[in-house]
């Protein structure tokens, strides 16, 4: 009866361990990758707008610079898709600001996004600041 | 009675098969060994990131450590290990003399691999460090005729494609004759659509004897990198070092033989700095008679010659530019005014800066990079790290 009992409690424990096993979230999660990318992508597009150059390219449509701009910053085996959107989600960008495969950011299991507001630009010519918001939403994937 | 001790034999037996295949046998048969390899690299990441916060944000211990002189071959006065700028509280602003103590070779000594990785406490681990910049620059002809200079480089991003629009000026630093010595300046130009940038610089005399010609170049207000146009002679007057605000001539000799011939007396002229914002800092003037401005070549200490500058570290120098009376380091006979350039740090420039070891061939490695500024110029900092065999 003992070898029963014990043959059912090593079922129950190789069972329980093999759950155990199934449920647990493994460090390939593509979570950590991603995680990685995003404070890679917020560590640059800060960066930009720190050092006051960001805003001058949005609000000035100069898309060629900014891709220029993250493809000097960012690491040669990573790349981004940049979309520049209004408050009501209307991309701003006429051409895409991007480096690398296309084909990358759809197999990929491990895109990062990020999502970076700019409420405004200081307009020079009548000293002012206005009030006028662009979201930026950078897609990162490690080539 | 013998029934029940048969019972607690099997028993035993029974857990001792699924002890044993739970702990030894499934892993090496696969089952849970990709599990714990992705453990491993989980915990070999984390590392990393905490090994590159500590090199990348922290300052080390004395604060200043690199610009401590003198400073001794892995040297025991360096209790921790960072190369943050002490002086920034900007993230990722690394101090150029820490940096530069990573240069295998400096001489005025270094921290070697294992004197780093015993600070790090990495006993277990193998580490690289790649410093890479931003883009690449190389001159692709210099020629001067008459009064005009004409350059020619290229620029391009490091996977080789052009960069279109990049802005470069120029600045010629040149002698003639015994007493000649000037700077001209001129730009900005553009890159065209190859990333070729083309330029002139018109000089105050024809035809110079020795010139030098650097260039600032900036993609998109972001990131600048300064470079020179190569010399065609080696340098056999002095290495030039920087230590904070202290400019530090040595021997170009190793020591223990740098006290042998040939024995030249060598004047400096004059010295020029230029930082990474493009400003130039004409350092010092001599003559040909002085006493506090002349060293030897093959007598005296290891460090010919030094000299504090007020606020040199502050100017954020790049590049440094020396104008000695010297022997002519070309034909080799009588002497002439020799341009000696060089960049500050040794790694700065177009170069990829490389320390420590590197992986053995099926180690898991762990790559992460970062975005540092050193002197003003923008460069990926890139960390490589693996665990090592015991």
């Amino acid at each position: 009866m003992r070898i029963v009992e014990v043959i059912i409690a090593s079922f129950i424990i190789m069972f329980a361990l093999s759950f155990a096993n199934m449920l647990a979230v493994t460090p390939t999660s593509p979570k950590y990758e991603v995680t990685e990318l995003e404070k890679m992508g917020y560590n640059v597009l800060f960066d930009l707008d720190k050092r006051g150059i960001l805003a001058n390219f949005v609000y000035n449509r100069q898309w060629n610079d900014l891709q220029a701009a993250l493809r000097v910053l960012l690491p040669l085996d990573v790349y981004f898709n940049l979309t520049v959107c209004y408050l009501n989600g209307t991309e701003v960008n006429e051409i895409p600001i991007f480096y690398g495969n296309r084909e990358t950011f759809t197999s990929s299991k491990n895109v990062a996004s990020v999502t970076y507001c700019l409420c405004g630009y200081f307009n020079s010519t009548i000293n002012n600041a206005d009030y006028d918001p662009r979201i930026l939403i950078l897609q990162l994937v490690r080539g | 009675m013998v029934n029940p001790v048969y019972d607690h034999i099997i028993a035993i037996i029974i857990i001792c098969t699924v002890f044993i295949s739970t702990v030894i046998v499934l892993p090496t048969l696969g089952i849970t060994s990709v599990n714990f390899k992705a453990v491993d690299q989980q915990q070999l990441r984390n590392t990393a990131i905490n090994v590159f916060n500590a090199m990348l944000l922290e300052t080390g211990e004395p604060v200043n450590w690199g610009s401590m002189r003198p400073f001794y071959m892995n040297d025991p006065r360096v209790k921790k290990f960072g190369l943050a700028s002490s002086e920034d509280t900007t993230f990722y602003v690394l101090d150029p003399d820490k940096v530069q103590r990573l240069v295998v070779g400096n001489p005025l000594n270094y921290c070697d691999y294992n004197r780093v990785r015993e600070l790090l406490g990495l006993h277990d681990y193998g580490f690289h460090l790649r410093i890479v910049p931003p883009f690449n620059v190389t001159f692709l002809s210099v020629s001067v005729t008459g009064n005009l200079l004409r350059y020619n480089a290229s620029v391009f991003y490091l996977d080789g494609t052009p960069i279109p629009n990049a802005e470069a000026y120029a600045t010629v630093v040149y002698t003639k004759g015994n007493n000649y010595f000037n700077v001209s300046q001129a730009g900005p130009v553009y890159s065209n659509s190859i990333g070729v940038c083309e330029g002139t610089v018109t000089l105050a005399i024809s035809n110079p004897d020795y010139y030098t010609v650097i260039l600032k170049v900036t993609v998109s207000n972001v990131a600048t990198l300064v470079v020179t146009s190569g010399r065609n002679f080696e340098n056999k007057i002095a290495r030039i070092n920087v230590v904070y605000d202290t400019i530090v001539l040595t021997s170009w000799k190793d020591p223990p033989d740098y006290n042998v011939p040939p024995n030249d007396n060598v004047w400096i002229l004059n010295i020029v700095t230029f930082s990474s914002s493009g400003s130039i800092w004409y350092l010092f003037k001599g003559d040909k008679q002085g006493q506090d401005n002349k060293f030897n070549t093959g007598d005296g200490p290891f460090e010919r010659w030094s000299r504090n500058f007020q606020g040199l570290h502050d100017f954020q120098p790049v590049i440094l530019i020396f104008d000695f009376w010297a022997v002519d380091q070309i034909t080799g006979r009588g002497r002439k005014q020799v341009l000696i350039t060089t960049a500050y740090p040794d790694l700065l420039g177009t170069n990829i800066f490389e320390y420590g070891d590197l992986p053995k061939s099926g180690s898991t490695v762990v790559k992460i990079q970062r975005s540092v500024i050193i002197s003003g110029m923008t460069y990926t900092a890139e960390l490589w790290l693996w665990k090592e065999s015991p």
